[in-house]
């Protein structure tokens, strides 16, 4: 961004030489002189590479993302959306043909950054060819009147007045500036790696999109729900959800099974925070290949396990309470243990649904209350604590068509109570080992007992090491233009009217948004004063008119 | 785990001493402002020194900003560093080394301490900086502060002692670690250089902040869920917690500036103002204002650091690195808004009130974040620890 040029430290006082850098389209642009199609590119180009248009953009790019986390995003809680359809029949088409579901998928923001990114690119590119040529070209001669620069200082010096800016030009040779030399003055100049620092960060943040970009178009993301003591393989029809980046096969996947053999939940179990979760702890194993050699560990939350460079989470937990139903024909049709989802935290009371296709004569359903620690709160159940330390089961039975033969897929989690028909049972919530009798010898339903299920994300992302990479180097460039000042230190020596040699020397910071270099140049101009001193014992006079920057 | 709740108590009557000293030094820099009978120092140098200009134009009718682009506070010049304002060199008595301005405030030499000075000096680091005249309130105020500063300190210590890990863990103790990072940063500054009297724009809302953090949000102490058992939440929230504490202190003031800048607009236009012997005592608002952006300077790195050091975090804990939660995102669009604020400052038409508006939206953004973020929205980054 051109404007960038004007030493931020210098506000309300830009030099007019910084200010009104050539090619710096930082006041309005020109319009085009002639209005031919390079004309207008030309000016286009100039408005988009403006530091006032980049700023803009930079400012829409916020005001963007605002809805991004007020609305309920589809990438990030598709239940939430689902949710605001419902309660918001009427806005959320709307909302949907706007993008404001999937703002940071959206084609307007994916445009404002594009622009801004280009309008850096723009920038950043001129810019890095300044920086190449500036550092081959010494720094300007020495002004004539010293005293005039924002910082300045005179000392005498018993050298001759050659010898006098040859000390000096040591001491400055020393700490690193680039010389030049003249009749009768110094001119030095030093911290350029302020300008490469800003360059780095600019083009580190066009890494770091490429790098995002690169995990979207080969990474994926799934999710798997995994009951204690089953197993799965990492394939796309294993997983309950998957998102594949755009150039993401299902072949692509690496062949890896996870069988998880023991949960283990422990909570606060007294005081204010009773119930507050401590860890978890999930006994898994698993192997690369099928058939490969099987590694056991324990996946905790922030311990994730690495195979194949694809990485596991834990990043839920719940209850699948285990049923056994006898249909109206003596048959066991049903025994396994059914997940289901906790609806608070506190207690981790759970809802979920049985569903039994295989009954006769009639299909089966259930919709049904887990609770971990059930207490009676004035008559109604609620759980009390997260472990299962008294679990109950309340269950609501239907019979009919469970209507999972036609129509769209369902989700295993509801029940379409429409072909149903609610069985008139009392209700009692049942202890591990109780069974509900249904009417009409529909059938009988016995609660087993209970497993613990956890719940895996499954991420592939090629694009984070260079994300990594190019964030240290934006923070790395951040810091050198923050921290590095580019200044300018010039020296004149020439014989006063005593004879002795008079030392002007006058410093400028072009930039220094930290502040500092008038300290910086104290310490400069004492030392070069103590260098002009030479052999003789003759204290040397100072006087000085450090003026305080920029006002 | 068992936390102490010995300690977890001794913290709280920490922290509720040190608000109540925090509010008594408001008091007195208030009082400063109201009954402050400036400068002992600029009484006695009036009387040592014959041709030196009126005390109350000394006192007051120099602007800050003309005395430090003048020459009122040169003879501290450029060898000055690391001396209080009330010392001077040993080579000073060369007649021609006192420049024309030397006789003022801060520069007069040996014998000046006034009653109010000893404090002032013990925190002044650098005579370069222009000698605004102090009463001896204001040495009050900032003697109570430090004090107050101390046992905040210890209160955040000792929270974390109690709890066993940094005691950032909900957002009562990020409340108070952020004000505490702000006193720190705000004793800083005045070590630095020397606004004595924005002390009560500093420590108002600083008291406000903790009184609120006392009674609304306090959490009792208590161990941490599973989520936040890791060593990057003393990365992460540290990082934020000190940028957050920064940026407080560049919002007040940018808050101030926007004040200060407008009264000297309304000076140069002739027009009347309400509270110029206020404005005469803070510094300059282009002092100010390039305190603010340093303020910010220093603190975007760190917040830049603590946004990558939660994508780090984010990427072990949840599997990737960005998933725009609404905390993420609310970081996110503060980043913006302080990149466009450091953008703007060096953009023509931009500067000045413009700059410092967005620097306020910037730090609202950040504000929203801790409060509106974790309160009404659910997301990942719901840890506030409030039912």
């Amino acid at each position: 961004m051109t404007g960038l040029r004007v030493p931020p430290g210098q506000a309300g006082s830009a030099r007019p030489d910084e200010a009104a850098a050539p090619g710096g389209p930082s006041g309005p642009a020109g319009s085009p002189s002639s209005f031919g199609l390079a004309g207008w590119a030309r000016w286009g180009w100039r408005q988009l590479t403006s530091m006032r248009t980049a700023l803009v953009l930079l400012f829409l790019l916020a005001v963007a993302s605002v809805p991004g986390s007020l609305l309920p995003q589809q990438g990030i809680d598709p239940a939430a959306v689902q949710q605001y359809y419902v309660s918001h029949p009427a806005l959320a088409p709307w909302l949907a043909r706007l993008s404001l579901f999937n703002v940071f998928a959206a084609p307007w923001f994916a445009a404002i950054y594009l622009l801004l990114f280009l309008s850096l690119a723009g920038c950043v590119v001129p810019r890095s060819i300044r920086l190449a040529r500036s550092a081959r070209t010494p720094p300007p001669p020495a002004p004539r009147n010293l005293a005039r620069l924002p910082q300045s200082a005179r000392h005498e010096s018993t050298l001759e007045p050659a010898a006098a800016l040859d000390a000096a030009a040591g001491v400055l040779r020393r700490r690193k500036f680039r010389l030049r030399t003249g009749d009768g003055w110094v001119s030095a100049e030093k911290g350029y790696r302020r300008e490469l620092g800003n360059l780095v960060f600019h083009l580190a943040l066009l890494a770091l999109l490429c790098s995002v970009a690169l995990g979207g178009l080969f990474g994926y993301k799934a999710n798997r729900l995994l009951v204690s003591g089953t197993s799965f393989a990492n394939t796309v029809t294993a997983l309950d959800e998957f998102h594949p980046g755009r150039l993401v096969s299902s072949s692509d996947l690496q062949p890896f099974t996870m069988t998880l053999n023991r949960f283990a939940a422990s909570y606060v179990t007294s005081g204010p925070s009773r119930g507050q979760p401590l860890s978890f702890n999930a006994y898994v194993s698993y192997s690369a290949q099928p058939g490969g050699a099987v590694r056991h560990d324990n996946l905790r939350v922030n311990h994730p396990i690495n195979v194949d460079g694809v990485r596991v989470f834990i990043i839920g937990h719940g209850y699948a309470p285990v049923f056994r139903v006898t249909d109206g024909t003596g048959k066991v049709v049903f025994d396994q243990p059914v997940p289901f989802i906790a609806v608070n935290t506190s207690g981790l009371t759970s809802t979920g649904v049985v569903k039994v296709p295989d009954a006769h004569p009639d299909q089966l359903g259930f919709a049904g209350v887990f609770l971990p620690t059930a207490v009676d709160v004035n008559g109604q159940l609620e759980s009390a604590f997260p472990a299962p330390l008294d679990p109950r089961v309340s269950l609501v039975s239907y019979k009919g068509n469970l209507g999972m033969d036609s129509g769209p897929p369902q989700s295993v989690y509801t029940l379409n109570t429409a072909g149903l028909t609610q069985l008139p049972v009392a209700p009692r919530p049942l202890a591990v080992g109780q069974s509900i009798k249904l009417p009409g010898g529909a059938g009988t339903l016995t609660f087993t007992g209970y497993r613990q299920w956890i719940s895996l994300a499954i991420t592939y992302d090629p694009g984070q090491l260079p994300a990594l990479i190019a964030g240290l180097a934006a923070l790395a460039g951040l810091l050198l233009s923050f921290f590095v000042r580019r200044r300018r230190v010039f020296v004149r020596a020439y014989p006063g009217p005593d004879g002795r040699t008079v030392v002007d020397v006058g410093g400028l910071a072009r930039s220094d948004p930290a502040g500092g270099f008038d300290e910086e140049f104290t310490g400069l101009a004492r030392a070069l004063e103590k260098a002009s001193r030479g052999s003789s014992t003759d204290t040397p006079s100072l006087t000085s008119t450090t003026e305080g920057k920029s006002h | 785990m068992p936390d102490n709740q010995g300690l977890s108590h001794l913290s709280d009557h920490f922290l509720i001493v040190a608000v109540v000293l925090y509010s008594l030094a408001v008091i007195a820099f208030a009082a400063d402002f109201a009954f402050g009978r400036r400068s002992p120092v600029v009484t006695r140098a009036k009387a040592e020194v014959p041709d030196l200009v009126p005390a109350g134009v000394a006192a007051g009718g120099v602007e800050d900003g003309a005395a430090e682009s003048g020459t009122a506070h040169d003879a501290a010049g450029p060898d000055a560093s690391g001396v209080g304002p009330a010392s001077t060199r040993p080579g000073s008595t060369r007649p021609d080394s006192t420049g024309p301005g030397s006789t003022g405030p801060g520069s007069t030499g040996p014998g000046s301490k006034g009653p109010g000075s000893t404090a002032v000096a013990r925190l002044g680091g650098q005579g370069r900086q222009p000698a605004v005249p102090v009463s001896r309130l204001v040495g009050i105020a900032l003697t109570l502060t430090t004090a107050g500063l101390a046992l905040h300190i210890a209160g955040v210590i000792t929270r974390g002692l109690a709890v066993h890990r940094v005691p950032w863990g909900d957002m009562y103790e990020f409340v108070i670690s952020v004000s505490c990072v702000a006193v720190l940063f705000f004793i800083g500054l005045m070590i630095k250089y020397r606004p004595y009297h924005l002390g009560l724009f500093f420590m108002a809302p600083i008291v406000i902040i903790m009184g609120l953090a006392q009674t609304v949000i306090y959490t009792p102490a208590g161990p941490l869920v599973p989520a936040l058992n890791s060593y990057w939440l003393a990365i992460h929230v540290t990082a934020m917690t000190l940028a957050s504490g920064t940026f407080m202190v560049g919002a007040v003031l940018a808050v101030v500036y926007l004040f200060a800048e407008r009264h000297t607009r309304r000076v140069a236009a002739g027009l009347s103002t309400r509270y110029g012997e206020v404005f005469r005592l803070l510094p300059s608002a282009e002092r100010l204002d390039q305190i603010a952006y340093r303020t910010v300077v220093f603190a975007f790195p760190i917040w830049t650091f603590g946004i990558m050091a939660g994508a780090i975090w984010a990427d072990q804990a949840w599997g990737r690195y960005w998933g725009w939660d609404p905390t993420e995102t609310w970081a996110f669009i503060t980043w913006v808004v302080y990149a466009c604020f450091l953008h703007a400052r060096v953009t023509a038409g931009w500067r000045g009130r413009r700059a410092a508006y967005i620097q306020l939206v910037g730090f609202g953004c950040l504000l929203f974040n801790l409060l509106g973020v974790s309160l009404f929205i659910t997301g990942l980054h719901s840890y506030a620890g409030l039912s």
